[in-house]
């Protein structure tokens, strides 16, 4: 069995991860909006060169020290209620992780001179980056035991 | 493209993701009956309830609910069984974590968590509820069995 419930890190507030992803979700829709037309597809790859740096602070850093987790302190929590429970930032972390996926194999390929790729790469973080923030989806219960189960993920 | 295009497919991907969205909460949490269904061997999944191997199932039912580490509705689901069980003495709840467990994701077909098995007072799976689970599904549930 695993021991990691006994190293659970200390909770975080779960609506700063959601704040995060709205911002996000604000950005990719931008950036398809963008990439829609070849007169701004670099623009659109502007934006989404810096939704990837920001999917980089989070996958690696997490979210304590992301600039939207800062601005969420700052800003958005001070006029919230306290949270119900705290969540495990390590969720969060993973989501970012897939997010910076998605997102960087859109800047990838667009390097490669595949600029079309861009759009779509977009269009499908934007979705799940959608999910999270208005249903509070969470792309780690859903999808790492079925990337497990086809032997994309080993845990050592 | 013209930006008028541009809006509208901007806008249908809004909505699809919408859409997306309400069918996933819709259907997320909701208890699926199952038929013929296998009886569940304790030893085999290492049931582990306040450190101590579980060998005997609920009075009444047993939620096996299944977990995994980068899972943030596993963690309120599972407050929200141990909170029914405060309530309810003839129910027994059972977390097992199959992030090091990919033999019982294939055996049970999960594919997402968390996902919780029913069982009866014998350990026979009689329903399936996947993603997190609501109080009055929870609470349903008990109420379908008799003791």
């Amino acid at each position: 069995m695993s021991d990691s419930t006994e190293q659970t890190p200390a909770g975080i507030d779960p609506r700063g991860p959601r704040f995060g992803a709205a911002i996000t979700s604000v950005l990719l829709l931008i950036t398809v909006f963008l990439a829609l037309d070849p007169a701004t597809l670099g623009a659109a790859f502007a934006v989404l060169l810096v939704v990837t740096a920001s999917f980089v602070i989070g996958a690696f850093f997490g979210n304590s020290k992301h600039p939207y987790g800062f601005l969420f302190k700052k800003l958005v929590r001070p006029r919230l209620a306290a949270p119900k429970e705290l969540e495990d930032p390590r969720p969060p972390k993973f989501a970012q992780l897939v997010g910076l996926l998605v997102a960087g194999t859109g800047v990838v390929l667009y390097l490669a001179g595949v600029t079309g790729a861009l759009v779509f790469a977009a269009g499908a973080a934007f979705i799940a980056a959608f999910l999270n923030a208005a249903f509070a989806f969470c792309l780690g219960c859903q999808i790492y035991v079925g990337l497990q189960r086809i032997g994309l993920i080993k845990k050592f | 493209m013209s930006i008028e295009l541009r809006l509208a497919l901007v806008f249908g991907l809004l909505g699809l993701a919408t859409v997306a969205g309400l069918v996933w909460r819709a259907r997320t949490g909701k208890a699926k009956a199952v038929v013929g269904g296998q009886v569940i061997d304790l030893a085999e999944i290492g049931a582990i309830k306040n450190g101590q191997p579980v060998t005997k199932f609920g009075q009444k039912v047993t939620f096996l609910q299944f977990s995994s580490e980068y899972c943030t509705a596993c963690r309120q689901t599972a407050r929200l069984y141990g909170e029914l069980e405060q309530v309810h003495p003839e129910i027994l709840h059972i977390e097992v974590d199959i992030t090091n467990r990919v033999d019982l994701a294939n055996k049970f077909n999960i594919l997402q968590t968390p996902t919780t098995l029913v069982l009866d007072s014998h350990g026979r799976v009689t329903s399936r509820i996947g993603g997190a689970v609501q109080q009055q599904t929870i609470e349903h549930e008990i109420g379908t069995f008799e003791i």
